[in-house]
Parts: C-alpha cells; structure tokens; sequence
C-alpha cells in the first residue's frame, strides 16, 4: 500500500515538477549561454573566448567581425563540430567553448557579432559587441528596450529573458530559482481545490511514520492507558480522533497565521522556550504516570471549558487539548508538503485553501495514531497491578520524549548521560517489577539487561567526551569519525543573502548545494548523521561548492535569505548549477534521502 | 522579486488574469491588434478561431522546424485555433530569403510554408529555391512576386522584428497564446496546456 501511494506520489511530482517549456528549459540570458571574453593574442592580435553553458551552442559562421558601421574584418574560427544530425544542416558548431582571432585588429574597437541556440530551446538573435583591443573590454548587451507594459501575460514565475526588467534584477541578484509552480498551484491546476483536498491527507500519510510524528504515538498511547477500566475500543476510536482533528485544527490555524503574517513558524515553535517548556510538561506528564500526583487542570480552566463545550467527558477534554499542543512538536517539522501549503499562503494570501490542505496534512499524519487508539482500546490491558505496570513504561516514554526535547537546549554530553540515567533506571524497573509469567519474566529481564548494558555504555561514553548517543564509544575507539575513502564533507557556512552571492559568483564553474539546517531541526540531525556521512553521498558531492545555513540564530539576515530563497524552513536543500540557476526538481525539502540527495546531485553533474 | 514572482503566480493562477493595472509608457509597445491580427499576414487554421497562436520564427532555426509539423496538427485536430507565423529571420540574408519568397506565395502560402518549415536545419539560398520547387511552386515566379509586393512583405519582416525587440525576445522561436508570452520551443503538451490556459481565461 505504501510502495503503491509511494508511486502515485512519485508519478505526480514528476509531472509537478516537469517544465511548461520542452525539456530545455527556459532559456538562459544572452551573456550566461555565451559568456565572452577578450584577450591578447600572440603578435599583436586580438583573441576573443566564449564559454558555452551546457545545451547551448556557437554557430561557426555566425561569427563576424567588422570595423563599426564599416568594412568586415577576417575572423580565424577553428573548425567546429559538424554533426551527422540532420538538424544541423550544413554548418558547424561549437560546444562548451569558442575562440576567434582577429590576426590585424589595431587598437580601435571593433564590432563583434555571434549567435548560437540552446538546444531544444531557442535560437538566439545576433548579438553584437563592441571588443576594445586597446583594453580588451567588451561592451554590454545593447541597450534594453522599453519594459512591455501592455497586459502582455508572461509565462509564469520564469526568470527568463520575458522582461528585460526581470532579466536584469536577476542578473544583479546572484541567483536564480528554478521555475516550480508550487506543490499547491500545480495540484490545483491539474485537478483543482479538491485534487489538493485528496492529496494532502495521503500527504500526511505517507509522513506519518518519520521522527517528527513519533513522539505522538507515547502521548496518544499515555492519554488512553490513563483511561484504565473505562477503555474499550469504541472509546479508544473516539478519544483518538479527537485528539487528532484537534491536532490538524491547529497545524491549519498555526499554518495560516504563519503564512498569512509571514512570521516563520518553526521557529516561534522551536524556540528554546517552547522546547524547555514541552520538556517540563512530559516530566511532569510522567511523574503523573508514576503515580505521583494525580494530573489535573486547574478546576477554573475545566468548568470554562466544561460550560462551553456542552459537558464533553473530561478524557474527551484532554485529548482535545493534548492533540492541540502537540502540534508544537509536529509543527516545526519542515516537509514539502507543509513548506509548499506555507509558500502558498504567503504567495496567494489564500489561507482558506492552505489552511483547509495543512488540515488535511494533519488528519493524513494522525490517521495511524487512530487506528492505534482503536486497536489498542481493546488490545491493552486492564485494571490493577497490571495497569500500574503499564503506566510505568509510558512514564519511561514520556521522560524519553523531555530528554528528546531537551537535548538542543543541553551541554552535548549532557543528554548522553540523561539517556544513561534514564536507561539504567528503567532497567532496575525491569528487574523489580513482578512479573506474571515465566515468559513475561525473561523478556522483562532481558529488555532490562540490554537497557542496563547500553546505559552504562552511554554513561563510559559521556564521561569520556563522546555526543552521540549511537556511537558512545567513538572517542574511545580513536579512529576518527569516518573510515572510509570518500572526503569528509566541510560545510561553509553563510548568514545572508549577499554571503551566499558572493559564494555562487566564485563557485569556479563548481556547482553548489546550499543546506538550511539548524540545531533545533530533528530531521536535520537525522540526515547529518546517517545520509551526509554515506559514503555514495560523499562521492556524489565531491565536486560541488557545500554551503551550510545555520538557521538556529535567527536572525534578520537569514530570515531575508530563505525569503530570497523561498525556503520555508529547514531541513532545505537546493542546487545550483555553476551558473548561479537552481535546477529545475532538484530541490530536497524535509524528506531527504541517500537516494533522493545522490539523484539531485547527479543531475547537475555535467556541469 | 519574491513580490512579483507571488504576483505573477496569482497571474497564472487565473486569479487576475488581463486586470494588471497598465501604466501608460512607450507609446510604441505593440498591441493585442497589431501583433494577433496584422491584416498583411495570412491566417492558418480556422480565420475565425476563439484562440490566436502566434509563432516568431526563423526558416533556419532548427527548433522552430522541429515542433512545426505538432504545432500544424494540434491547429488542424483542435478546429478553433487561429495561427499566424510571424517572419522573425534572425539568421541572415537566407532566412529573410526564404521568408519573402513565401510571403509571396499568396494561394500557396501555406504549402511554401510547411515545406520549409520540413527541413532539418541550416539553408543556403539555392537549397531554400530548391525546397520551393520540389514541392511544384515555382522560386523565380515567387521573387518576381516579391519585387511587386515588396513594401508590404518587408513592412510585415520590420513589424515583425520591432514587436519582438519590444517584447525582448531573446530569438525564436517564441510563441503567443491568447495573450500569453511563450520563451523557446513548445512540445504539444505544453502548447495545448497554453491553448487550454489561454481559453479558461
């Protein structure tokens, strides 16, 4: 089922993501397809460069020279490619690069004029030059014409050529993103509002079993096992789909006041306050669950809510507010799915239809959570000792969910020795509990011994300096973090808009891939300790410029540059190629893979 | 620029479509009129179509020649389209060559057309008088037809060339559809996707 929705998806970003134009692509400007230079020749001559982007070239005799307004000039072109494709006739073409020689040049300008095609695209008009041999400057493209300025529609969101205007801010800016209509404008555009109303939930779906959602399975399974005799599957149905419409309720409300004001939603969410406050909310949760106290809201609080909601059951209450807060951990969780509905809004100001897909999203990712509150209604068992035992373990999980949340705001070793402590203390759980069965007993027993064993790993690991609670003891090991033959992956870090345009202008025909990560980012940790560090990854990246946006500071600065960028959040990753162009379906948003990052590398690896 | 990309997505959206508010400059900027109806340029496909495609081209451009036989089909199978083939020789004296002589073809214009339009690439004047004359039009009787017409064919050429300078086109082909501004060549996907865009609107 999911490999089948897998493929639906596949298919449809596919045709998502598949150019207006033929495959080409929109066409380069004028100067980035041929970029010309000049030079001093041996003896006196004058010797004219271009560097031909990939997919376009020169034709040989459309190459001239003369004095301006007057006689020709002898130009020495060396033969170019004549290809045995029909398509080009008879004449020859250069690729990659072309050079002419005016041998007798003097030292008055001379008037240049070349053309070329990009292939499958368009054939460009003559362009024409003055090259100063005195100098060797070369003069601009002719002036611009008047900007159009009747309702003449351009295509799209294209950087091309269109408008001289925009050809113009695009060449001064550094950059240049790839033409994507949009995750929703292009779902509406091919089978309209509901078409995005369908897609979204099995949007969520197919996210429901990643990191971000994970922390919702202990609270879900926390909130019914507190239900105890009262639990039966119909009940455990009920509670589920509460707390999950309340959590999709509020992702929508969270994602259109996000979008709408243009404030960045992850990080309101993943500001260490709401990381520290969570934290101490699943403590406290977990004490409650060790029987410490009995949890309950302030009595003021539940007659407010009591009086307006028509006497709904107190549990029915809490699952509603458990859902609604929890989309403090689920919202900050970049997806494509979530940063297409966030760009949306903020492109479109359409909060109805962004807002009405993020809810979506939010029932696609508690659909599972549902069907686990039903079948586990019936499933768990009841009343006495038993369920004491059961509260337990979800204590265990909720203290693991506070040291999750914690570990950004921690000193690095800390929550090494946190996972130690928490771990060695479930263990002598393990050990002291009664168990009711043989079998039961050596399970307990042997989840206990493992847990002991890796606790006291971890605990060796942190006081010997390591930080990574799967590997504690790497610093002992003293082999490096890496053993294999790929290099290592060293991120430059930019802050602003015009680091990153300094970075793409002195790429040296290097293409680059920008990471907006940032410590608070789950996903980010995810993909820098298992898919950075593979080694087909580590090839696949070898030849590229590897900058790094570290969003944990937010500021200003980098605020403007993922607006620049329209990245919604991290984790982002986008590719230009060494023309400063984004290439079209490469970027990586949320979900990023060894294969999904070695197949966007791999498509700018001809340049 | 993130202003203008969110507007002109709106824009494709069909959520403004031809409500931009014009400001009132270069009193030469070509009209709907002049560049979709040039009474000097014959008509292809049905006269009285809902839909104008307009196609700045050049006979020895290789991706305006490639798509030319899908454009014509698409005309021909979609029955309410209007297609005028705007002359933009961008490729020197052969282009504007071949572009006279069939602009001289009156009856045959479009059979002159097409037979140009079928060759692969790059032409010589004597390739582009033979093409004409395999396909039974005679190239010496269509240059003296040219001599006698010649002030409109080279008014359309210049018409031509001055609309897509304004409109700042980098070359050909480029397409208009509807009122829509098309760079580079268009497979029959993206051409009927435009159609279909441009009769929502």
């Amino acid at each position: 089922m999911k490999k089948a929705a897998l493929g639906i998806l596949g298919m449809l970003v596919i045709q998502l993501f598949a150019p207006a134009v033929a495959s080409s692509g929109e066409p380069l400007p004028v100067d980035r397809a041929f970029a010309i230079s000049a030079s001093q020749g041996a003896g006196g001559s004058l010797s004219v460069e271009w560097k031909i982007a990939e997919g376009y070239y020169l034709y040989r005799d459309r190459i001239a020279a003369r004095v301006p307004k007057g006689a020709a000039l002898t130009v020495e072109t060396p033969p170019g490619l004549v290809k045995d494709d029909p398509n080009f006739g008879p004449s020859e073409i250069y690729y990659r690069r072309a050079e002419a020689v005016l041998s007798n040049a003097g030292s008055a300008p001379i008037e240049l004029t070349y053309q070329g095609c990009q292939e499958n695209g368009i054939c460009y008009a003559p362009e024409t030059r003055l090259v100063d041999p005195a100098t060797l400057t070369v003069s601009d493209p002719v002036p611009l014409r008047p900007p159009p300025v009747v309702n003449w529609e351009t295509e799209g969101v294209s950087a091309s050529p269109v408008e001289p205007g925009i050809e113009q801010a695009t060449g001064t800016e550094g950059f240049e993103l790839a033409a994507d209509a949009g995750l929703i404008q292009s779902l509406r555009v091919e089978g309209g509002p509901l078409l995005v109303l369908a897609m979204f939930p099995l949007f969520g779906l197919l996210l429901a079993f990643t990191p971000c959602v994970f922390p919702m399975y202990p609270i879900l399974a926390g909130a019914l096992a507190r239900e105890g005799d009262r639990l039966t599957a119909g009940r455990g149905f009920i509670l589920s789909a509460i707390y999950v419409t309340a959590l999709a309720l509020a992702f929508a409300l969270l994602g259109a006041a996000a979008g709408w004001s243009g404030q960045n939603l992850q990080m309101v969410l993943q500001s260490p306050l709401t990381a520290g406050i969570l934290a101490i909310v699943f403590v406290v949760l977990a004490l409650s669950m060790f029987g410490l106290f009995e949890l309950q809201l302030p009595a003021a609080w539940t007659s407010w809510v009591t009086t307006r909601t028509g006497g709904m059951g107190g549990s029915k209450r809490s699952a509603a507010l458990l859902g609604f807060s929890s989309v403090l951990i689920v919202g900050p969780c970049v997806t494509a799915p979530l940063a297409g509905a966030l760009l949306y809004i903020a492109q479109t100001g359409d909060v109805v239809l962004g807002a009405a897909a993020l809810f979506g999203l939010g029932i696609g990712k508690g659909l599972p959570l549902i069907v686990l509150g039903t079948l586990g209604g019936s499933a768990l068992p009841r009343a006495g000792a038993w369920m004491e035992g059961v509260k337990r373990v979800f204590g265990f999980g909720f203290l693991a969910t506070a040291i999750w949340m914690a570990t950004p705001l921690l000193p690095a070793r800390l929550d090494l020795f946190l996972w130690a402590v928490l771990l060695i203390a479930a263990a002598s759980f393990a050990f002291t509990v009664k168990w009711r069965s043989g079998t039961a007993l050596a399970t307990g027993r042997a989840v206990g011994g493992v847990a002991l064993i890796y606790g006291a790993i971890l605990m060796v690991g942190a006081a010997s300096g390591a930080t990574d609670p799967l590997k504690p003891l790497a610093t002992l090991a003293d082999r490096g973090p890496a053993v294999s033959g790929a290099k290592q992956l060293d991120f430059a870090e930019v802050e602003s808009a015009p680091d990153l345009k300094a970075k793409l202008a002195s790429a040296n025909g290097k293409a680059t891939l920008v990471y907006f990560t940032a410590d608070w980012c789950v996903t980010c940790h995810t993909i820098e300790r298992s898919v950075l560090r593979d080694d087909s990854v580590r090839r696949g990246l070898a030849g590229f410029q590897l900058i790094k946006a570290d969003l944990t500071d937010f500021d200003q600065d980098n605020a403007a540059l993922m607006t620049q960028l329209r990245v919604a959040g991290p984790p982002t990753m986008l590719f230009f190629d060494a023309n400063a162009r984004e290439a079209a379906g490469t970027r990586l948003v949320g979900d990023v893979t060894v294969g999904s990052l070695t197949r966007s590398a791999s498509q700018l690896d001809g340049y | 620029m993130m202003n203008r990309r969110g507007i002109l997505k709106a824009v494709a959206a069909g959520s403004a479509i031809a409500a931009l508010p014009v400001p009132t400059l270069a009193q030469s900027f070509p009209t709907v009129e002049e560049v979709l109806f040039d009474p000097a340029i014959p008509v292809i496909g049905n006269p009285d179509g809902d839909i104008t495609v307009a196609e700045y081209f050049d006979y020895q451009c290789p991706f305006c020649k490639r798509g030319h036989k899908e454009l014509m089909e698409i005309v021909r199978a979609d029955g309410n389209v209007r297609l005028v083939m705007k002359d933009w020789p961008i490729f020197g004296a052969v282009s504007v060559h071949a572009s006279s002589l069939v602009l001289a073809s009156g009856e045959s214009y479009e059979k002159a057309l097409n037979a140009l339009m079928a060759t692969p690439g790059r032409l010589g004047k004597e390739e582009v008088d033979s093409v004409l004359s395999e396909s039974g039009l005679d190239p010496s009787g269509l240059l003296a037809a040219f001599k006698s017409d010649q002030a409109r064919i080279d008014g359309i050429l210049a018409r031509n060339m001055d609309q897509a300078n304004a409109f700042g086109f980098g070359g050909t082909p480029a397409f208009i559809i509807g009122i829509r501004i098309y760079h580079g060549a268009m497979d029959r996907k993206a051409l009927e996707a435009a159609i279909a865009t441009a009769r929502e609107s």
